[in-house]
Protein backbone atom coordinates (compact mmCIF):
# COMPACT_ATOMS: atom_id res chain seq x y z
CA UNK A 1 0.00 0.00 0.00
CA UNK A 2 3.05 2.35 0.78
CA UNK A 3 4.26 2.01 -2.57
CA UNK A 4 1.31 2.30 -4.37
CA UNK A 5 0.35 5.39 -2.35
CA UNK A 6 4.34 6.41 -3.14
CA UNK A 7 3.89 6.02 -6.67
CA UNK A 8 0.55 7.65 -6.88
CA UNK A 9 1.67 11.12 -5.49
CA UNK A 10 4.47 11.09 -7.78
CA UNK A 11 2.24 10.54 -10.68
CA UNK A 12 -0.73 12.81 -9.42
CA UNK A 13 2.12 15.53 -9.06
CA UNK A 14 3.14 15.11 -13.06
CA UNK A 15 -0.84 15.15 -13.98
CA UNK A 16 -1.29 18.07 -12.39
CA UNK A 17 1.59 19.67 -13.86
CA UNK A 18 0.32 18.45 -17.09
CA UNK A 19 -3.43 19.59 -16.29
CA UNK A 20 -5.15 16.42 -16.41
CA UNK A 21 -5.87 16.60 -12.82
CA UNK A 22 -7.48 19.95 -11.11
CA UNK A 23 -5.09 20.30 -8.14
CA UNK A 24 -7.87 20.67 -6.07
CA UNK A 25 -8.55 16.96 -6.34
CA UNK A 26 -5.38 16.10 -5.16
CA UNK A 27 -5.78 15.63 -1.48
CA UNK A 28 -9.23 13.60 -1.81
CA UNK A 29 -7.95 10.80 -3.98
CA UNK A 30 -4.85 10.62 -1.76
CA UNK A 31 -7.18 10.48 0.80
CA UNK A 32 -9.58 7.64 -0.94
CA UNK A 33 -6.11 5.25 -1.03
CA UNK A 34 -5.75 5.93 2.78
CA UNK A 35 -2.13 4.76 4.49
CA UNK A 36 -0.48 1.96 5.19
CA UNK A 37 -0.90 0.30 8.15
CA UNK A 38 2.03 -0.02 10.55
CA UNK A 39 2.89 -1.42 13.74
CA UNK A 40 4.40 0.72 16.52
CA UNK A 41 7.52 0.18 18.03
CA UNK A 42 5.19 -1.13 21.31
CA UNK A 43 2.79 -3.58 19.53
CA UNK A 44 5.70 -5.20 17.51
CA UNK A 45 7.65 -5.72 20.60
CA UNK A 46 3.85 -7.03 22.53
CA UNK A 47 3.77 -9.45 19.43
CA UNK A 48 7.46 -10.83 19.76
CA UNK A 49 6.76 -11.27 23.65
CA UNK A 50 3.72 -13.42 23.36
CA UNK A 51 5.28 -15.40 20.29
CA UNK A 52 8.52 -15.89 22.60
CA UNK A 53 5.74 -16.77 25.57
CA UNK A 54 4.17 -19.22 23.41
CA UNK A 55 7.36 -21.01 22.62
CA UNK A 56 8.44 -20.95 25.93
CA UNK A 57 5.45 -22.93 26.89
CA UNK A 58 6.15 -25.58 24.34
CA UNK A 59 9.22 -25.84 25.19
CA UNK A 60 8.55 -26.41 29.21
CA UNK A 61 5.32 -28.94 27.67
CA UNK A 62 8.08 -30.88 25.65
CA UNK A 63 10.63 -31.04 28.49
CA UNK A 64 8.12 -32.52 30.95
CA UNK A 65 5.90 -34.14 28.02
CA UNK A 66 6.97 -38.11 29.56
CA UNK A 67 6.56 -37.05 33.28
CA UNK A 68 2.78 -35.87 32.45
CA UNK A 69 -0.11 -38.44 33.34
CA UNK A 70 -0.92 -39.83 29.70
CA UNK A 71 -5.00 -38.51 30.06
CA UNK A 72 -3.64 -35.06 31.34
CA UNK A 73 -1.53 -34.90 27.81
CA UNK A 74 -4.49 -35.90 26.06
CA UNK A 75 -6.39 -33.00 28.18
CA UNK A 76 -3.71 -30.38 26.66
CA UNK A 77 -4.09 -31.52 23.43
CA UNK A 78 -7.62 -31.13 23.48
CA UNK A 79 -7.31 -27.74 25.02
CA UNK A 80 -4.96 -26.48 22.06
CA UNK A 81 -7.43 -27.66 19.02
CA UNK A 82 -10.78 -26.17 21.01
CA UNK A 83 -8.46 -22.95 21.79
CA UNK A 84 -7.59 -22.49 18.46
CA UNK A 85 -11.25 -23.21 17.14
CA UNK A 86 -12.49 -20.75 19.72
CA UNK A 87 -10.10 -18.12 18.77
CA UNK A 88 -11.74 -18.65 15.35
CA UNK A 89 -15.19 -18.76 16.55
CA UNK A 90 -14.32 -15.68 18.37
CA UNK A 91 -12.19 -13.73 15.67
CA UNK A 92 -15.16 -14.81 12.89
CA UNK A 93 -17.78 -13.12 15.21
CA UNK A 94 -15.97 -9.64 15.32
CA UNK A 95 -15.19 -9.94 11.86
CA UNK A 96 -11.69 -10.76 11.30
CA UNK A 97 -11.44 -12.92 8.37
CA UNK A 98 -7.62 -13.54 8.40
CA UNK A 99 -7.60 -13.83 12.08
CA UNK A 100 -10.41 -16.69 11.31
CA UNK A 101 -8.72 -18.18 8.70
CA UNK A 102 -5.57 -18.51 10.10
CA UNK A 103 -6.45 -19.75 13.77
CA UNK A 104 -9.14 -22.05 11.78
CA UNK A 105 -5.69 -23.50 9.58
CA UNK A 106 -4.08 -24.31 13.40
CA UNK A 107 -6.52 -25.69 14.68
CA UNK A 108 -6.95 -28.40 11.73
CA UNK A 109 -2.84 -28.55 11.84
CA UNK A 110 -3.66 -29.48 15.87
CA UNK A 111 -5.95 -31.76 15.05
CA UNK A 112 -4.35 -34.03 12.58
CA UNK A 113 -1.54 -33.98 15.15
CA UNK A 114 -3.99 -34.80 17.87
CA UNK A 115 -4.87 -37.93 16.15
CA UNK A 116 -1.12 -39.15 16.00
CA UNK A 117 -0.51 -38.48 19.53
CA UNK A 118 -3.58 -39.60 20.64
CA UNK A 119 -2.61 -42.89 19.36
CA UNK A 120 1.35 -42.06 20.89
CA UNK A 121 -0.25 -41.38 24.29
CA UNK A 122 -2.72 -44.33 24.65
CA UNK A 123 -0.78 -46.97 22.79
CA UNK A 124 -3.52 -47.12 19.95
CA UNK A 125 -2.51 -48.82 17.00
CA UNK A 126 -3.31 -47.39 13.77
CA UNK A 127 -3.08 -47.29 10.27
CA UNK A 128 -1.06 -44.22 9.25
CA UNK A 129 -3.09 -43.95 5.26
CA UNK A 130 -6.27 -43.87 8.16
CA UNK A 131 -5.49 -41.69 10.29
CA UNK A 132 -4.35 -39.11 7.62
CA UNK A 133 -7.53 -39.33 5.84
CA UNK A 134 -9.32 -38.57 9.50
CA UNK A 135 -7.67 -35.25 9.63
CA UNK A 136 -8.30 -34.54 5.96
CA UNK A 137 -11.73 -34.94 6.88
CA UNK A 138 -11.71 -33.36 9.82
CA UNK A 139 -9.83 -30.14 8.35
CA UNK A 140 -12.76 -29.88 5.52
CA UNK A 141 -14.98 -29.72 8.34
CA UNK A 142 -13.83 -27.03 9.92
CA UNK A 143 -13.15 -26.00 6.30
CA UNK A 144 -16.40 -25.85 5.90
CA UNK A 145 -18.35 -24.63 9.30
CA UNK A 146 -16.41 -21.57 8.40
CA UNK A 147 -16.26 -20.93 5.61
CA UNK A 148 -12.33 -20.75 5.66
CA UNK A 149 -10.51 -21.84 2.70
CA UNK A 150 -7.11 -22.31 4.40
CA UNK A 151 -7.76 -25.11 6.77
CA UNK A 152 -9.50 -26.36 3.03
CA UNK A 153 -6.03 -26.24 1.76
CA UNK A 154 -4.53 -28.27 4.88
CA UNK A 155 -7.39 -30.68 3.91
CA UNK A 156 -5.95 -31.10 0.62
CA UNK A 157 -2.35 -31.67 2.69
CA UNK A 158 -3.76 -34.43 4.67
CA UNK A 159 -5.66 -36.13 2.25
CA UNK A 160 -2.26 -35.99 -0.43
CA UNK A 161 -0.29 -37.78 2.37
CA UNK A 162 -2.73 -40.24 2.81
CA UNK A 163 -2.94 -41.13 -0.88
CA UNK A 164 0.90 -41.64 -1.18
CA UNK A 165 1.56 -43.32 2.86
CA UNK A 166 1.55 -46.84 3.31
CA UNK A 167 0.01 -47.71 -0.19
CA UNK A 168 2.01 -50.01 -1.45
CA UNK A 169 2.74 -48.56 -4.22
CA UNK A 170 5.58 -50.93 -6.17
CA UNK A 171 3.54 -54.14 -5.25
CA UNK A 172 2.16 -53.53 -8.72
CA UNK A 173 -1.40 -54.30 -7.03
CA UNK A 174 -4.56 -52.66 -8.79
CA UNK A 175 -6.76 -50.32 -6.62
CA UNK A 176 -8.56 -47.77 -6.50
CA UNK A 177 -7.59 -43.99 -7.27
CA UNK A 178 -6.23 -42.05 -4.48
CA UNK A 179 -9.09 -39.29 -2.16
CA UNK A 180 -7.25 -36.41 -4.24
CA UNK A 181 -9.33 -37.16 -7.31
CA UNK A 182 -12.40 -36.25 -5.72
CA UNK A 183 -11.15 -34.24 -3.19
CA UNK A 184 -8.89 -31.84 -5.54
CA UNK A 185 -11.82 -30.81 -8.00
CA UNK A 186 -13.96 -30.21 -4.73
CA UNK A 187 -11.53 -27.83 -3.62
CA UNK A 188 -11.31 -25.84 -7.08
CA UNK A 189 -14.98 -25.71 -6.67
CA UNK A 190 -14.76 -24.39 -2.92
CA UNK A 191 -12.00 -21.82 -4.37
CA UNK A 192 -14.09 -20.30 -7.08
CA UNK A 193 -16.87 -19.97 -4.32
CA UNK A 194 -14.79 -18.55 -1.54
CA UNK A 195 -12.94 -16.73 -4.30
CA UNK A 196 -9.46 -17.94 -2.57
CA UNK A 197 -6.40 -17.67 -4.75
CA UNK A 198 -4.44 -19.48 -1.93
CA UNK A 199 -7.26 -22.70 -2.26
CA UNK A 200 -7.39 -22.24 -5.97
CA UNK A 201 -3.14 -23.00 -5.75
CA UNK A 202 -3.35 -25.38 -3.22
CA UNK A 203 -6.43 -27.65 -5.47
CA UNK A 204 -4.59 -26.72 -8.98
CA UNK A 205 -1.55 -28.16 -7.46
CA UNK A 206 -3.50 -31.18 -6.29
CA UNK A 207 -5.19 -31.68 -9.16
CA UNK A 208 -1.67 -32.54 -10.64
CA UNK A 209 -0.66 -35.12 -8.04
CA UNK A 210 -4.18 -36.82 -7.97
CA UNK A 211 -2.56 -38.12 -11.16
CA UNK A 212 -0.11 -40.18 -9.43
CA UNK A 213 -2.41 -42.33 -7.47
CA UNK A 214 -3.99 -43.02 -11.01
CA UNK A 215 -1.79 -45.40 -12.05
CA UNK A 216 -2.94 -47.59 -9.10
CA UNK A 217 -5.87 -48.76 -10.98
CA UNK A 218 -3.78 -50.05 -13.99
CA UNK A 219 -0.72 -50.41 -13.04
CA UNK A 220 1.05 -52.37 -15.49
CA UNK A 221 -0.51 -49.83 -18.49
CA UNK A 222 -1.27 -46.30 -17.21
CA UNK A 223 -0.74 -44.57 -20.23
CA UNK A 224 -3.98 -44.47 -20.95
CA UNK A 225 -5.50 -43.02 -17.78
CA UNK A 226 -2.42 -40.06 -17.68
CA UNK A 227 -3.81 -39.55 -21.26
CA UNK A 228 -7.52 -39.19 -19.66
CA UNK A 229 -6.11 -37.21 -17.11
CA UNK A 230 -4.37 -35.09 -19.55
CA UNK A 231 -7.67 -34.16 -21.46
CA UNK A 232 -9.48 -33.79 -18.38
CA UNK A 233 -7.32 -31.06 -17.47
CA UNK A 234 -6.58 -29.34 -20.51
CA UNK A 235 -10.62 -29.29 -20.71
CA UNK A 236 -10.54 -27.76 -16.85
CA UNK A 237 -8.03 -24.82 -18.34
CA UNK A 238 -9.42 -24.28 -20.78
CA UNK A 239 -12.69 -23.59 -18.87
CA UNK A 240 -10.77 -21.81 -16.38
CA UNK A 241 -9.07 -19.97 -19.22
CA UNK A 242 -12.82 -18.45 -20.54
CA UNK A 243 -13.73 -17.76 -16.75
CA UNK A 244 -11.21 -15.10 -15.55
CA UNK A 245 -13.29 -11.77 -16.08
CA UNK A 246 -15.20 -13.31 -13.52
CA UNK A 247 -12.87 -14.37 -10.61
CA UNK A 248 -9.50 -13.29 -12.10
CA UNK A 249 -7.47 -14.20 -9.80
CA UNK A 250 -8.34 -18.30 -9.51
CA UNK A 251 -9.31 -18.37 -12.80
CA UNK A 252 -5.78 -17.71 -14.06
CA UNK A 253 -4.55 -19.67 -10.44
CA UNK A 254 -6.15 -22.60 -11.89
CA UNK A 255 -5.50 -22.06 -15.63
CA UNK A 256 -1.72 -22.17 -15.01
CA UNK A 257 -1.78 -25.46 -12.92
CA UNK A 258 -4.18 -27.26 -15.14
CA UNK A 259 -2.11 -25.86 -17.98
CA UNK A 260 1.11 -27.21 -16.38
CA UNK A 261 -1.27 -30.70 -15.37
CA UNK A 262 -2.38 -31.34 -18.89
CA UNK A 263 1.15 -30.80 -20.64
CA UNK A 264 3.16 -33.44 -17.79
CA UNK A 265 0.27 -35.69 -18.01
CA UNK A 266 0.18 -35.91 -21.61
CA UNK A 267 4.71 -36.27 -21.30
CA UNK A 268 4.11 -39.04 -18.71
CA UNK A 269 1.37 -41.14 -21.39
CA UNK A 270 4.56 -41.37 -23.81
CA UNK A 271 6.52 -43.43 -21.35
CA UNK A 272 4.38 -46.44 -21.55
CA UNK A 273 3.85 -49.03 -24.26
CA UNK A 274 0.91 -47.59 -25.46
CA UNK A 275 1.75 -43.85 -26.84
CA UNK A 276 5.57 -45.05 -27.20
CA UNK A 277 7.48 -43.66 -30.13
CA UNK A 278 7.93 -40.80 -32.58
CA UNK A 279 4.73 -39.36 -33.03
CA UNK A 280 3.79 -39.07 -29.18
CA UNK A 281 7.29 -36.92 -28.90
CA UNK A 282 6.24 -34.97 -32.20
CA UNK A 283 2.49 -34.14 -30.74
CA UNK A 284 3.74 -33.37 -27.36
CA UNK A 285 5.87 -30.57 -29.15
CA UNK A 286 3.18 -29.79 -31.17
CA UNK A 287 0.87 -29.41 -28.23
CA UNK A 288 3.73 -27.78 -26.05
CA UNK A 289 4.17 -25.18 -28.67
CA UNK A 290 0.12 -24.33 -28.99
CA UNK A 291 0.43 -23.74 -25.13
CA UNK A 292 3.25 -21.35 -25.36
CA UNK A 293 1.49 -18.80 -27.65
CA UNK A 294 -1.72 -19.47 -25.98
CA UNK A 295 0.36 -18.17 -22.38
CA UNK A 296 1.71 -15.61 -24.69
CA UNK A 297 -1.47 -14.30 -25.61
CA UNK A 298 -2.95 -14.17 -22.44
CA UNK A 299 0.18 -12.66 -20.83
CA UNK A 300 0.30 -15.60 -18.59
CA UNK A 301 3.61 -16.42 -17.29
CA UNK A 302 2.93 -19.92 -15.62
CA UNK A 303 1.40 -21.15 -18.51
CA UNK A 304 3.44 -19.98 -21.27
CA UNK A 305 6.71 -20.96 -18.40
CA UNK A 306 4.62 -24.47 -18.92
CA UNK A 307 4.78 -24.50 -22.36
CA UNK A 308 8.21 -23.80 -22.37
CA UNK A 309 9.07 -26.47 -19.54
CA UNK A 310 7.31 -28.78 -21.97
CA UNK A 311 8.68 -28.52 -25.09
CA UNK A 312 12.43 -28.94 -23.52
CA UNK A 313 11.05 -32.03 -22.24
CA UNK A 314 9.42 -33.28 -25.68
CA UNK A 315 11.88 -32.11 -27.69
CA UNK A 316 14.88 -34.27 -25.33
CA UNK A 317 12.07 -37.30 -25.69
CA UNK A 318 12.11 -36.71 -29.12
CA UNK A 319 15.77 -37.47 -29.66
CA UNK A 320 15.88 -40.16 -27.42
CA UNK A 321 13.53 -42.09 -29.42
CA UNK A 322 15.16 -41.15 -32.99
CA UNK A 323 18.49 -43.07 -31.45
CA UNK A 324 20.16 -40.01 -31.61
CA UNK A 325 20.41 -40.23 -35.25
CA UNK A 326 21.73 -36.85 -36.50
CA UNK A 327 20.33 -36.86 -39.69
CA UNK A 328 16.42 -37.82 -38.99
CA UNK A 329 16.79 -35.29 -35.77
CA UNK A 330 17.70 -32.59 -38.21
CA UNK A 331 14.65 -33.40 -40.71
CA UNK A 332 11.95 -33.69 -37.77
CA UNK A 333 13.01 -30.50 -36.03
CA UNK A 334 13.41 -28.69 -39.62
CA UNK A 335 9.66 -29.75 -40.63
CA UNK A 336 9.15 -29.05 -36.77
CA UNK A 337 10.40 -25.46 -37.63
CA UNK A 338 8.55 -25.11 -41.09
CA UNK A 339 5.22 -26.11 -39.60
CA UNK A 340 5.61 -23.70 -36.24
CA UNK A 341 6.77 -20.76 -39.26
CA UNK A 342 3.83 -21.45 -41.08
CA UNK A 343 1.50 -21.55 -38.30
CA UNK A 344 3.02 -18.03 -37.04
CA UNK A 345 2.70 -16.61 -40.73
CA UNK A 346 -0.89 -17.39 -41.09
CA UNK A 347 -1.57 -16.19 -37.96
CA UNK A 348 0.29 -12.66 -38.78
CA UNK A 349 -1.97 -12.27 -42.05
CA UNK A 350 -5.11 -13.43 -40.16
CA UNK A 351 -4.29 -10.40 -37.48
CA UNK A 352 -3.73 -8.14 -40.47
CA UNK A 353 -6.24 -8.65 -42.56
CA UNK B 1 -32.65 -19.88 10.61
CA UNK B 2 -29.25 -19.37 9.49
CA UNK B 3 -26.74 -20.44 11.98
CA UNK B 4 -23.73 -17.68 12.49
CA UNK B 5 -20.61 -18.46 11.56
CA UNK B 6 -19.04 -18.73 15.23
CA UNK B 7 -21.35 -21.60 16.18
CA UNK B 8 -20.88 -23.42 13.49
CA UNK B 9 -17.48 -23.22 13.80
CA UNK B 10 -17.73 -24.13 17.56
CA UNK B 11 -20.00 -27.19 17.01
CA UNK B 12 -17.41 -28.88 14.37
CA UNK B 13 -15.09 -28.32 16.80
CA UNK B 14 -17.28 -29.58 19.61
CA UNK B 15 -17.78 -33.10 17.27
CA UNK B 16 -14.58 -33.92 16.37
CA UNK B 17 -13.10 -33.12 20.07
CA UNK B 18 -15.96 -35.99 20.98
CA UNK B 19 -14.85 -37.83 18.14
CA UNK B 20 -11.04 -38.31 19.32
CA UNK B 21 -12.96 -38.59 23.25
CA UNK B 22 -14.76 -41.50 21.43
CA UNK B 23 -11.95 -43.06 19.67
CA UNK B 24 -10.05 -43.16 23.36
CA UNK B 25 -12.88 -44.85 25.27
CA UNK B 26 -13.96 -47.08 22.57
CA UNK B 27 -10.07 -48.60 22.29
CA UNK B 28 -9.72 -48.42 26.08
CA UNK B 29 -12.75 -50.78 26.56
CA UNK B 30 -12.60 -53.14 23.90
CA UNK B 31 -8.57 -53.45 25.09
CA UNK B 32 -10.38 -53.90 28.82
CA UNK B 33 -13.08 -56.57 27.49
CA UNK B 34 -11.29 -58.79 24.72
CA UNK B 35 -9.19 -62.08 25.28
CA UNK B 36 -5.59 -61.11 27.00
CA UNK B 37 -3.19 -63.63 25.40
CA UNK B 38 0.69 -63.72 25.73
CA UNK B 39 2.80 -63.65 22.80
CA UNK B 40 6.59 -64.12 22.87
CA UNK B 41 8.85 -60.76 21.93
CA UNK B 42 12.57 -59.96 21.67
CA UNK B 43 14.27 -56.62 20.60
CA UNK B 44 13.68 -54.98 17.41
CA UNK B 45 17.17 -54.31 16.82
CA UNK B 46 20.13 -53.63 19.31
CA UNK B 47 22.30 -51.77 17.16
CA UNK B 48 19.48 -49.11 16.30
CA UNK B 49 20.58 -45.74 16.98
CA UNK B 50 17.12 -44.16 17.09
CA UNK B 51 15.46 -44.66 20.44
CA UNK B 52 13.41 -42.61 22.88
CA UNK B 53 10.64 -42.55 25.25
CA UNK B 54 9.19 -46.48 23.88
CA UNK B 55 10.37 -49.38 23.94
CA UNK B 56 10.17 -51.00 20.46
CA UNK B 57 10.10 -54.86 20.39
CA UNK B 58 9.26 -57.46 17.49
CA UNK B 59 6.83 -60.21 17.76
CA UNK B 60 8.81 -63.52 17.19
CA UNK B 61 9.40 -66.77 17.90
CA UNK B 62 12.00 -69.00 17.04
CA UNK B 63 11.45 -72.92 15.92
CA UNK B 64 12.51 -75.95 17.43
CA UNK B 65 15.25 -77.27 14.36
CA UNK B 66 12.85 -79.97 13.42
CA UNK B 67 9.69 -78.07 13.51
CA UNK B 68 7.96 -77.15 10.66
CA UNK B 69 6.97 -73.66 9.59
CA UNK B 70 2.83 -73.14 10.78
CA UNK B 71 0.72 -73.49 7.70
CA UNK B 72 -0.04 -70.55 5.39
CA UNK B 73 3.54 -68.44 6.71
CA UNK B 74 6.49 -70.41 4.45
CA UNK B 75 5.98 -67.83 1.86
CA UNK B 76 5.35 -64.44 1.70
CA UNK B 77 1.41 -63.57 1.80
CA UNK B 78 -0.06 -62.54 -1.58
CA UNK B 79 -2.20 -60.32 0.35
CA UNK B 80 -1.28 -57.38 2.67
CA UNK B 81 -4.00 -57.95 5.65
CA UNK B 82 -4.57 -61.14 6.96
CA UNK B 83 -6.01 -63.45 9.57
CA UNK B 84 -3.45 -65.24 12.10
CA UNK B 85 -4.48 -68.23 14.33
CA UNK B 86 -3.02 -68.28 17.41
CA UNK B 87 -3.44 -71.55 20.05
CA UNK B 88 -2.23 -72.09 23.08
CA UNK B 89 0.92 -73.18 24.69
CA UNK B 90 1.51 -73.66 28.14
CA UNK B 91 0.93 -70.15 29.46
CA UNK B 92 1.56 -68.00 26.26
CA UNK B 93 -0.08 -68.87 22.68
CA UNK B 94 1.75 -69.26 19.21
CA UNK B 95 1.23 -69.10 15.93
CA UNK B 96 -0.62 -71.86 14.73
CA UNK B 97 -1.01 -70.43 11.09
CA UNK B 98 -2.39 -67.84 8.61
CA UNK B 99 -4.88 -67.19 5.84
CA UNK B 100 -6.59 -64.90 4.26
CA UNK B 101 -10.16 -65.21 5.32
CA UNK B 102 -11.23 -65.27 9.19
CA UNK B 103 -12.65 -68.29 8.69
CA UNK B 104 -10.23 -70.12 7.05
CA UNK B 105 -7.70 -68.99 10.17
CA UNK B 106 -10.27 -70.51 12.44
CA UNK B 107 -10.17 -73.82 11.19
CA UNK B 108 -6.15 -73.32 12.30
CA UNK B 109 -6.56 -72.55 15.60
CA UNK B 110 -8.91 -71.32 18.29
CA UNK B 111 -8.65 -67.52 18.32
CA UNK B 112 -7.69 -65.50 15.39
CA UNK B 113 -6.14 -61.85 14.84
CA UNK B 114 -6.04 -59.75 12.53
CA UNK B 115 -2.20 -59.50 11.34
CA UNK B 116 0.31 -60.81 9.34
CA UNK B 117 2.60 -64.13 9.95
CA UNK B 118 5.88 -65.10 8.23
CA UNK B 119 8.09 -68.21 9.14
CA UNK B 120 11.68 -68.12 7.64
CA UNK B 121 15.05 -69.96 7.80
CA UNK B 122 17.42 -67.76 10.82
CA UNK B 123 20.42 -70.13 9.47
CA UNK B 124 23.81 -67.86 8.51
CA UNK B 125 26.68 -68.65 5.98
CA UNK B 126 28.83 -69.40 9.06
CA UNK B 127 26.26 -72.28 9.97
CA UNK B 128 23.13 -72.85 12.42
CA UNK B 129 19.85 -73.38 11.41
CA UNK B 130 16.85 -73.04 12.40
CA UNK B 131 13.55 -71.04 11.75
CA UNK B 132 11.47 -68.27 13.08
CA UNK B 133 8.33 -67.18 13.15
CA UNK B 134 7.42 -63.04 13.10
CA UNK B 135 4.15 -61.42 13.63
CA UNK B 136 2.82 -58.24 12.72
CA UNK B 137 -0.34 -56.93 14.02
CA UNK B 138 0.24 -53.37 13.62
CA UNK B 139 2.30 -52.15 16.54
CA UNK B 140 5.81 -52.56 17.84
CA UNK B 141 5.91 -50.06 20.22
CA UNK B 142 5.29 -49.54 24.33
CA UNK B 143 5.41 -45.83 24.93
CA UNK B 144 6.71 -45.15 28.45
CA UNK B 145 8.85 -42.12 30.07
CA UNK B 146 12.26 -42.71 28.85
CA UNK B 147 14.48 -43.69 31.73
CA UNK B 148 11.51 -46.54 31.89
CA UNK B 149 11.60 -46.81 28.10
CA UNK B 150 15.60 -47.37 28.04
CA UNK B 151 15.54 -49.56 31.40
CA UNK B 152 13.02 -51.86 29.43
CA UNK B 153 15.31 -51.94 26.03
CA UNK B 154 18.19 -52.85 28.15
CA UNK B 155 16.37 -55.74 29.69
CA UNK B 156 14.82 -56.33 26.79
CA UNK B 157 18.15 -56.99 24.78
CA UNK B 158 19.51 -59.03 27.81
CA UNK B 159 16.14 -61.23 28.30
CA UNK B 160 16.61 -65.05 27.56
CA UNK B 161 14.91 -66.42 24.41
CA UNK B 162 11.45 -66.84 25.31
CA UNK B 163 12.03 -64.41 28.58
CA UNK B 164 9.78 -61.55 27.55
CA UNK B 165 6.35 -61.47 26.46
CA UNK B 166 3.69 -59.03 25.30
CA UNK B 167 -0.15 -59.25 26.84
CA UNK B 168 -2.21 -58.31 23.81
CA UNK B 169 -6.10 -58.23 24.12
CA UNK B 170 -7.89 -59.32 21.33
CA UNK B 171 -11.18 -57.77 21.00
CA UNK B 172 -14.35 -59.31 19.05
CA UNK B 173 -13.69 -57.31 15.71
CA UNK B 174 -9.87 -59.26 15.90
CA UNK B 175 -8.07 -56.33 16.20
CA UNK B 176 -5.25 -56.88 18.63
CA UNK B 177 -4.66 -53.98 21.55
CA UNK B 178 -1.48 -53.76 23.42
CA UNK B 179 -2.06 -54.32 27.22
CA UNK B 180 1.38 -54.29 28.32
CA UNK B 181 5.03 -56.50 28.70
CA UNK B 182 6.47 -58.35 30.55
CA UNK B 183 10.23 -58.55 30.67
CA UNK B 184 12.55 -60.61 33.31
CA UNK B 185 9.43 -61.52 34.98
CA UNK B 186 8.25 -57.77 35.42
CA UNK B 187 5.30 -57.33 34.33
CA UNK B 188 4.10 -52.96 33.00
CA UNK B 189 0.37 -52.56 32.11
CA UNK B 190 -0.58 -49.27 30.09
CA UNK B 191 -2.75 -47.32 32.02
CA UNK B 192 -4.56 -43.84 32.18
CA UNK B 193 -2.01 -42.22 33.99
Amino acid sequence: MAGYRSRLEKDLDGWIARGLVPAVSREPILADVGEARRLDAATTLAILGALLAGVAVIAFVAANWSAIPRVVRFGLILAAFLGASGGAAWASGREKPVTTHVLLAVAALVFGAAIGLTGQIFDIAGDARTALRGAGLAAALLALAGRSPWPAAVALLFIGLGDVTGGGWFLGETRWPGWLVWAAPAGALLAWRWRSTALAHAAGLASIVAGFSLSAMHPHRPEGLFMAMAAVLAVLALGARSRRETAEAQASALYGWWAWGALIWFGAAGFGEAFRGVPHSVAWMAVSAAVVVLGRTDRHAAVTAAGIVALFAAGARLLFNLGVGLMTSAAVFGACAVAALVVAFVLKRARTA
Amino acid sequence: MRIGLPVRIMAAAVLLALGLVGLVVREGVARAHGQEVLLPIEAYDPRSLLSGHYLQFQFRETLAADAACPPGTETPPPFRRGWVALAPAGARYRVAGMAERREAARRLGPLVVRGLATCADTGTPLGGRGKAVELNLGFNRFHADQAHAEAMSKALIQAPAGGALAAISVGRDGKARLKGVVIGGTRTDLDWF
